[in-house]
């Protein structure tokens, strides 16, 4: 792991040389670890751009801007772009035209930034699941592609070999953050992954605060699952609530256990964790009047719905 | 070194991340890759990864069409098993029910290829077709309630056929099936 740190460190700086890099900053997992390896090889040569697409979890932009601007001192350039995202999605329901316009819009946002800073490089936390699932055609995948020929930009990838598990103990090593390395795999799209159906910020902030709920309950339930969290259907169904008839949208809870993402099985969720997720999602978020647990295992279903 | 031939499946990455994991050289190269490219990189032993079709396998019939050239260790996972079976004369289907994820498969021959693994083994496939008759000149390893040709191999050649995907971190004993045929290809 110290050999293969100090390889890319070196291999990123020859590179580089006294040109500027930039990377688009999730606050996932892969961008976070190639940030801060470029971060060590080239220090601020390395412009990092975090965009609030009005898609991420509760928190989470706070927490990117505290942790790497202010803990790590990364040239962080923070963009608010939600209502643009929003805007785009208007209308649009099939899962892969939503990636097109997410993967569109968050090109069009970084163009504009990379032109006014004038990199060459651009520096990449693609790791082997992505490529390998592009390249089947299973799922487009949301990385900045088409930008790289448009603005003649140089790809680095230092993590394009690697598995999730590999990335995280080498994050780990980074020194960053456990909430970082230990954090759960989140999709490109974000919360519009996790909407089936047109994207709106109401659907949104339901499917957030759900989010929120699974993950705190699964935290503290000890499980240590590869990844759980909340798919809001866009499916209404009938409820009896305080006497009266209700009629609400229904959210299906996805918990599962991988090592690398590439085969998945429904975990095992005791089923006192189940209900109490159940309970809290329905009596926090009224719009919710019906949970349901996902118990498919990868394949032959994905891990994401969409 | 061993060559990991690129059907296009989901799990070639897997493949080449096991062998790197027992201690094997490993290099994944393109299907379109020419036969004297692959003979020139002088490899130990050949694997065809699974993949979407068999029509997209590429340069693995060549290989097979002209074995004696190669005389080396070749093992097929999914649908590189289905071809393996399909160039030796058996025949390749739509199986009666596809087989996803956990699979409770039985070892009938434990032969090199199985060494030191339990009778029963619950490992994960994914895929529609199957072999549907093994081939003249193959014995079967291997069988599942949903598919009577898990595994199998030439009896005289070092040829392997595996259906379900040894590569994959849920399948039981999977890193075990690689290391037995990296010691093929080394005796």
């Amino acid at each position: 792991m110290r050999e293969f740190i100090e390889e890319k460190i070196r291999e990123i700086r020859e590179t580089v040389g006294s040109k500027k890099a930039i990377i688009a900053l999730s606050g996932g997992v892969d961008s976070s670890t190639a940030a801060i390896l470029a971060h060590k090889a080239i220090g601020d040569k390395l412009y990092a751009v975090f965009v609030n697409t009005g898609l991420l979890r509760k928190g989470e932009p706070e927490f990117v801007v505290k942790t790497f601007k202010e803990d790590f001192g990364l040239n962080l350039i923070y963009v608010d772009a939600q209502k643009r995202f929003f805007d785009a999605l208007r209308g649009i329901v099939d899962p892969e035209q939503k990636r097109k316009v997410i993967g569109k819009v968050f090109i069009d946002l970084f163009e504009e930034v990379a032109k006014d800073i004038g990199a060459e490089f651009l520096i990449q936390g693609t790791i082997a699941p992505d490529w390998i699932e592009s390249k089947g055609g299973i799922k487009s995948h949301h990385n900045v592609g088409g930008l790289p020929e448009r603005l003649n930009l140089k790809i680095i990838e230092p993590l394009r070999d690697l598995y999730k598990d590999e990335v995280r103990e080498l994050a780990k090593e980074l020194g960053l953050p456990e909430k970082i390395y230990r954090r759960m795999p989140f999709p490109g799209p974000g919360l519009a992954a996790r909407v089936v159906g047109e994207v709106t910020p109401e659907k949104v902030r339901i499917v957030r605060e759900a989010n929120a709920i699974v993950e705190e309950e699964i935290e503290k339930a000890q499980l240590k699952p590869w990844q759980a969290f909340a798919v809001l259907l866009g499916v209404k169904t009938v409820g009896v609530q305080g006497d009266i008839r209700a009629y609400k949208e229904t959210i299906a809870l996805r918990v599962v256990e991988s090592l690398d993402g590439m085969t998945a099985n429904a975990m095992n969720v005791p089923f006192e964790v189940l209900q109490r997720i159940a309970f809290r999602i329905v009596s926090e978020i009224p719009e919710v009047g019906r949970v349901l647990y996902d118990v498919t295992n990868k394949p032959p279903a994905t891990i994401e719905f969409e | 070194m061993i060559l990991v031939l690129e059907n296009y499946g989901q799990y070639t990455h897997r493949i080449w991340r096991t062998l790197r994991e027992i201690g094997a050289k490993a290099e994944i190269i393109a299907n379109t890759t020419t036969i004297e490219e692959i003979k020139a990189k002088k490899p130990s032993g050949i694997i065809f990864s699974g993949g979407p079709t068999l029509e997209r396998a590429g340069n693995c019939w060549k290989i097979l069409e002209r074995y004696e050239e190669f005389g080396i260790p070749i093992l097929g996972i999914c649908l590189g098993h289905q071809l393996i079976a399909k160039h030796f004369g058996g025949v390749v289907d739509r199986g009666n029910k596809a087989e996803y994820s956990l699979v409770e498969v039985e070892i009938i021959e434990e032969n090199e290829i199985f060494k030191g693994l339990p009778k029963r083994l619950r490992v994960w496939a994914s895929h529609m077709d199957e072999v549907k008759k093994l081939p003249e000149g193959f014995e079967l390893l291997a069988r599942s309630e949903f598919c009577e040709v898990e595994a199998m191999r030439h009896k005289s050649l070092p040829i392997y056929g595996i259906q379900f995907h040894p590569e994959v971190a849920h399948t039981e004993k999977g890193k075990e099936i690689y290391r037995n045929f990296v010691s093929i290809c080394k005796s």
